[in-house]
């Protein structure tokens, strides 16, 4: 069975910049499981990302990775035991070789596996033999993918990493990422957009917006929450649909019928079944429309604040 | 190893009892054999889509009614399965399934004597 150990500790993490403001944040990312953040453009992910590598100093607040305090000068030890993909690749690599920045790969990482690298450029189908600049933005992608993976870092920050691929090569990442996953000590954090990614790779869920953590949930459990009820009853109205457990909207679906979004489908259930009124169909939410949900939460909350 | 198990995200039923009720269907009736060696918690969660955390769960609960056993570094086998055991299960899948088809049924507003007849008239099908 896999330890239950915090591969990331974020406390009151602050970031003031001219036009932007992140944190406070707080959020524990457990160790052993792929925590997926999720959240809309220029939400924090990346910037939060480069804080947790020491990139960009934070403002405030607390960072811990694998149980060492970030930002206190380079920790190189640290470094070795984590693997990173950018969400973009750097201009000034453009006329290096593939070869030579595994070259320096290799020279800066002990556990370097020369054979794990070709694995996964052969499983990839990149041929690192050219300049990076000529690589097309998908093989780039799959280089660089390759590296963060090749010295078998113990934590694994991919940002956006499926961005560029085309669905075979997503298919082959999704893959290689379980085997990695498959020892059951490694820990992924990575930021996505494609739901059908974090549907397939995610154990947790952080939900981000305009710097700030909305919520850290277990995949299951939230898939399992939300729900939208199509509730009947004679005596049912929408005063009286808007009291059901998690209620999160209530919409007229004709006739005596309601449309009703829950997050707590369940106890929503033994209330209807309480109240005597028929549930006629039930209808998963997707994660972008959960994530709509909570937006808009979010931002009446702020107003009303 | 690819386990045939199939879960539906409509469902009110949670994730891990879905899975758990497959399983051990799995298991009780023979198609799993005693020692088998499980596909691993992330191996099974990536078929199935769903979290380790779920097939953790659904392991730690057969292990704990004894139908698994975990051998530390190798892996989650099938355990031996006793008659009267299996006895118990086999007819504790049934009772489920057909709680599942009263539910359905009163989800639109069947009646007991309607149930009653679509259950004789599925017995008769199935029994000539």
């Amino acid at each position: 069975m896999m330890e239950e150990t915090i591969a990331i500790q974020l406390d009151g993490v602050v970031q003031n910049r001219s036009k932007f403001k992140l944190g406070p944040l707080h959020m524990s990312i457990p160790g052993g499981y792929i925590t997926a953040i999720v959240g809309p453009n220029g939400c924090g992910k990346s910037s939060t990302f480069r804080l947790m590598l020491d990139l960009d100093k934070a403002d405030g607040g607390r960072i811990e990775l694998l149980g060492h305090h970030v930002g206190q000068g380079i920790d190189i030890e640290l470094m070795k035991r984590i693997g990173y993909l950018h969400d973009q690749s750097s201009s000034h690599e453009d006329s290096m070789k593939g070869t030579e920045k595994a070259d320096f790969h290799r020279f800066w990482y002990d556990s370097w596996d020369v054979n794990r690298y070709r694995e996964l450029l052969h499983l990839l189908e990149v041929d690192d033999n050219q300049t990076l600049g000529k690589m097309s933005k998908g093989m780039r992608r799959k280089f660089e993918f390759a590296l963060a993976l090749a010295h078998g870092p113990e934590l694994l920050l991919l940002d956006e990493p499926s961005s560029g691929l085309d669905p075979l090569a997503w298919k082959t990442m999704i893959e290689v990422l379980h085997r990695y996953m498959d020892r059951g000590d490694r820990t992924i954090v990575m930021t996505s957009h494609i739901i059908e990614e974090v549907k397939r790779l995610a154990d947790f869920i952080v939900f981000m917006a305009q710097g700030r953590v909305l919520g850290v949930y277990e995949k299951d459990e939230l898939f399992s929450s939300w729900f939208t009820l199509f509730v009947s009853g004679a005596e049912l109205t929408p005063k009286k649909a808007s009291v059901m457990p998690g209620q999160c909207g209530v919409d007229h679906a004709g006739g005596t019928t309601y449309r009703v979004t829950t997050n707590k489908a369940a106890e929503a259930e033994q209330w209807c079944a309480a109240e005597g009124y028929q549930i006629v169909s039930r209808q998963a939410l997707e994660l972008d429309e959960i994530m709509s949900v909570l937006l808009i939460q979010d931002r009446l909350s702020i107003r009303s604040n | 190893m690819r386990l045939p198990i199939q879960i539906n995200e409509q469902s009110a039923e949670p994730l891990y009892h879905q899975i758990e009720v497959q399983l051990r269907a799995l298991i009780v009736s023979g198609q799993l054999m005693e020692g088998t060696l499980l596909p691993s918690i992330r191996e099974l969660a990536q078929t199935v889509k769903c979290s380790v955390i779920t097939i953790k769960r659904v392991y730690n609960d057969l292990e704990a009614e004894g139908l698994l056993r975990t051998r530390q570094g190798t892996g989650t086998y099938v355990a031996q399965v006793g008659e009267q055991e299996r006895g118990r299960h086999r007819l504790a899948a049934v009772i489920e399934a057909l709680e599942q088809a009263v539910i359905a049924g009163k989800r639109v507003q069947c009646t007991e004597v309607e149930l009653e007849t679509m259950f004789k008239e599925a017995m008769n099908k199935h029994f000539d």
